[in-house]
C-alpha cells in the first residue's frame, strides 16, 4: 500500500482492530450472557460462531439476499436451534461446572466436524457486504469492515433496549441475578433460560455472518475465535455485559498492534496472557463485579 | 467414590500376570494400542492429583504432557544425550513449566482454575509452534531415539510394551503410595474442605502447588515415554484435545478413583485408537462419546457399579448436597 504513511498504516490497524475486535465481543457476549444466569461456561460457542457462518454461507448461496435480511435470518434460525438444543442437550449437563464444560466441548467437537464432513476445504463467502474499498485518512480497508463494526454497535445497543425497556428482557435480567425469587415472583425460569441459550447462539451467529465475507471460511476456524472471544469476556468481566465489548475491542486491537509492531507469529499469544494474568491478578475482570472466586 | 487408600496386592498381581500375558498372544496392533493406553494412563494419573485430590479440573495436561515429551526430544536430538539421562530433564522441565504457569493460578477456585489452565494451555502450544529456532516450529522433531538399556534398543512395540507397563504400574504403585501418606491425607482433606482443613494448619496453598507439582511431574514422565514410541513428535499432538480426552478420562472414572480412571483410559484411549480409520467421523463419534457421557453418566463410568455400602459420613454428605 504505497500511499498509507506511518499514520495511515496506525489508523488501518486500529480499525482492523477494533473490526476482529467487535467480532470478539459479540461472540462474547454469549458467554457473559450465560455466565450471568447459570454460571456456566459454554465452550461450545466458539463452534456454534463458525455454524453460523457456514449457515449464512448455505442461504447466501441458495437466495441472493442483501446483508441485513441474511443476518436476521441466521440469527433467528440459530436462536431456534439454541432453544432446542438447551432443551435436549444442555438441560441435562447442570450437575456441575465441569460436567457442563466437557459436554461443551463434546458438542462443539460434533459440531466442527460435522461441519468438516460437507466443507472440508475453506471456502469463499458471498460478498454480501460489499467489495469496496474505502479510503479514510491515508487508511484503506474493506468496507465489510465498517459493516462489522456498525452492526455490532446496532446488536449491543438492541441487546440493551431489549434487557432494559422489554418485560421479557428484564425477567431474563431477574433469572440471572436469582432463578428462585424470579420463579416466586411469576418469571417461567426454564423458559427464560432457554432464550437466553438462544440469544448466545443468535450472537455468535450472527458475528459468524459478519466476519464471514472478510476471510474464506473453514470448519475450524471457530476454535480460537471462540478462546479469544472468552479471553476478551473474562478481561472485561465475565458477569458485565460492557465490560464484555470492552474487553473485546481491547484485545482485538493489541492483538493487532502486537502482531504489527513486535512479531506476528506471537500474535494469537497476546489474548492468552491477557487472559492468564487477568485471572491470576484481578479474575473480577475489568468491569466485573465482585464474585467470590478465589480461596 | 470411595477411595481405597491401600494397593490390593492380590489383584494387582492378578492384573499384571494378565498384561504380561497380552503381548505374547495379542496381535501387533492390539500392543500398539495398549502401548498408547499405558502412556496415557501416566498423565491421567497425575491429573487425579489435582482433580480428586483438590478439587479442581485442569485442562492443560496435555501442553504439560508435551513440554515433558519436547524436553527429552530436543536433548536426545540436537544435544545427542542418551535417552535414558532425559527422563530427569523431561519430569523437570514438566514439573517447571507447569508450575510457574499453574502456580499462581491454583488460588482460583473452580470454573476460574479451568479457565486459567485453558489459558495455559493455548500458551504453551503457541509457543511450541511459533519458537521456530528452539522447538522446530510446525516441522516438529524428528527421528526421536528409542530408549537403550544396556545396549538393548527398546524400538519395536513388542519390547516398548514392557518398558510402558513398568513405568505405568510403577507410576501407579508410587501414587497410591503418596495418596495413602500424610500427604495424601492432607490433600483429600483440602479436597473435602479447604476451609475446615486451614483450621487444622494445614498449608493450603502449599499443598495444593504440591499437587500441581505432582500432577505435571507424571505428565512430563509420560511425555517422555510418547516422545521415545512414537519418535516424531508435533506441536498439533498437543492442542485443547487431547487435554479434554485426559480431563475426561479422569472424569469418566469417577473422583478419587485411580483404578476407575485406568479402567476409562483403556476404554477411551483404546476407542479413539479404534476408530482412527473413520477420519473425521471418529471425531465426530468422539465428541458423540463426551456429550452422552457427560449427558448420562455425569459420575463416571464406575458408577453404573455401585459399591456395596457408602460410609455414613458420604450419605450425609450426599443428603445435604442433594437440598
Amino acid at each position: 500500500m504505497e500511499t498509507t504513511g506511518s499514520v495511515g498504516m496506525l489508523l488501518q490497524i486500529l480499525i482492523g482492530g477494533i473490526a476482529t475486535g467487535s467480532i470478539y465481543a459479540v461472540v462474547g457476549l454469549g458467554f457473559t450472557l450465560l455466565y450471568r444466569a447459570m454460571k456456566m461456561v459454554n465452550f461450545a460457542q466458539g463452534h456454534v460462531f463458525m455454524a453460523g457462518t457456514f449457515l449464512g454461507l448455505i442461504i447466501a448461496n441458495r437466495f441472493a439476499l442483501p446483508a441485513i435480511p441474511l443476518l436476521l435470518i441466521v440469527m433467528v434460525l440459530a436462536f431456534l436451534i439454541g432453544v432446542v438444543l438447551e432443551r435436549i442437550v444442555f438441560r441435562r449437563l447442570y450437575h456441575d461446572h465441569d460436567v457442563f464444560i466437557v459436554g461443551a466441548i463434546g458438542l462443539g467437537i460434533v459440531l466442527m466436524n460435522t461441519v468438516r464432513v460437507f466443507f472440508p476445504e475453506p471456502v469463499p463467502f458471498p460478498k454480501v457486504f460489499g467489495e469496496r474499498l474505502v479510503e479514510f485518512g491515508g487508511a484503506r480497508f474493506q468496507e465489510a469492515y465498517l459493516w462489522v463494526i456498525g452492526c455490532t454497535v446496532v446488536l449491543v445497543a438492541l441487546l440493551h433496549s431489549f434487557f432494559t425497556y422489554t418485560r421479557h428482557g428484564r425477567a431474563m435480567r431477574a433469572v440471572a441475578s436469582d432463578a428462585e425469587i424470579a420463579g416466586t415472583v411469576g418469571v417461567n425460569v426454564p423458559r427464560a433460560i432457554a432464550h437466553i441459550f438462544g440469544l448466545t447462539f443468535a450472537v455468535a451467529a450472527g458475528a459468524g455472518v459478519l466476519i464471514g465475507p472478510l476471510y474464506f471460511v473453514s470448519f475450524d476456524m471457530g476454535d480460537m475465535v471462540g478462546l479469544k472471544a472468552f479471553a476478551a469476556a473474562v478481561l472485561g468481566g465475565i458477569n458485565s455485559v460492557p465490560g464484555t465489548i470492552l474487553g473485546g475491542i481491547a484485545i482485538g486491537l493489541l492483538e493487532n498492534l502486537a502482531g504489527t509492531y513486535i512479531s506476528s507469529a506471537y500474535k494469537d499469544l497476546v489474548a492468552f496472557v491477557i487472559l492468564l494474568a487477568m485471572l491470576v491478578f484481578r479474575p473480577n475482570g475489568l468491569l466485573g463485579t465482585s464474585t467470590p472466586v478465589k480461596v | 467414590m470411595t477411595h481405597q487408600p491401600t494397593i490390593r496386592f492380590g489383584r494387582l498381581c492378578a492384573a499384571l500376570a494378565v498384561l504380561l500375558v497380552l503381548p505374547f498372544v495379542a496381535p501387533n496392533y492390539v500392543i500398539h494400542v495398549a502401548n498408547f493406553v499405558l502412556i496415557m494412563t501416566l498423565p491421567v494419573i497425575g491429573l487425579g492429583f489435582i482433580t480428586g485430590f483438590t478439587g479442581r479440573v485442569s485442562l492443560s495436561q496435555g501442553a504439560i504432557f508435551g513440554v515433558g515429551a519436547y524436553v527429552t526430544a530436543l536433548l536426545t536430538t540436537k544435544l545427542g544425550w542418551s535417552p535414558l539421562a532425559t527422563f530427569a530433564p523431561a519430569v523437570l522441565g514438566a514439573i517447571t513449566v507447569g508450575t510457574a504457569l499453574g502456580g499462581p493460578a491454583m488460588r482460583l477456585a473452580g470454573l476460574y482454575f479451568v479457565m486459567a489452565t485453558i489459558g495455559i494451555q493455548q500458551i504453551v502450544w503457541i509457543v511450541l509452534l511459533n519458537a521456530v529456532e528452539f522447538t522446530g516450529g510446525p516441522q516438529g522433531v524428528r527421528s526421536i531415539p528409542a530408549v537403550g538399556v544396556g545396549g538393548f534398543e527398546i524400538d519395536s512395540t513388542f519390547s516398548f510394551y514392557f518398558l510402558a507397563l513398568a513405568m505405568a504400574t510403577a507410576s501407579y504403585m508410587l501414587a497410591k503410595r503418596i495418596i495413602a501418606s500424610r500427604m495424601g491425607l492432607r490433600l483429600r482433606a483440602i479436597s473435602d474442605d479447604e476451609l475446615a482443613s486451614s483450621a487444622v494448619a494445614i498449608d493450603v496453598t502449599r499443598n495444593k502447588v504440591l499437587a500441581l507439582v505432582l500432577c505435571s511431574g507424571w505428565a512430563g514422565a509420560g511425555g517422555f515415554l510418547y516422545a521415545h514410541y512414537v519418535r516424531y513428535i508435533h506441536p498439533d499432538m498437543f492442542t485443547l484435545e487431547p487435554s479434554i480426552l485426559l480431563l475426561t478420562m479422569s472424569m469418566f472414572g469417577g473422583y478419587r478413583s485411580l483404578e476407575g480412571m485406568l479402567v476409562a483410559t483403556a476404554i477411551l484411549e483404546s476407542a479413539t485408537e479404534y476408530l482412527r480409520p473413520f477420519g473425521e467421523f471418529r471425531m465426530i463419534a468422539y465428541g458423540m462419546l463426551l456429550l452422552l457421557g457427560m449427558m448420562f453418566f455425569p459420575k463416571g463410568v464406575l458408577s453404573l457399579f455401585p459399591r456395596r455400602s457408602p460410609k455414613p459420613a458420604q450419605l450425609v454428605k450426599e443428603r445435604t448436597s442433594d437440598a
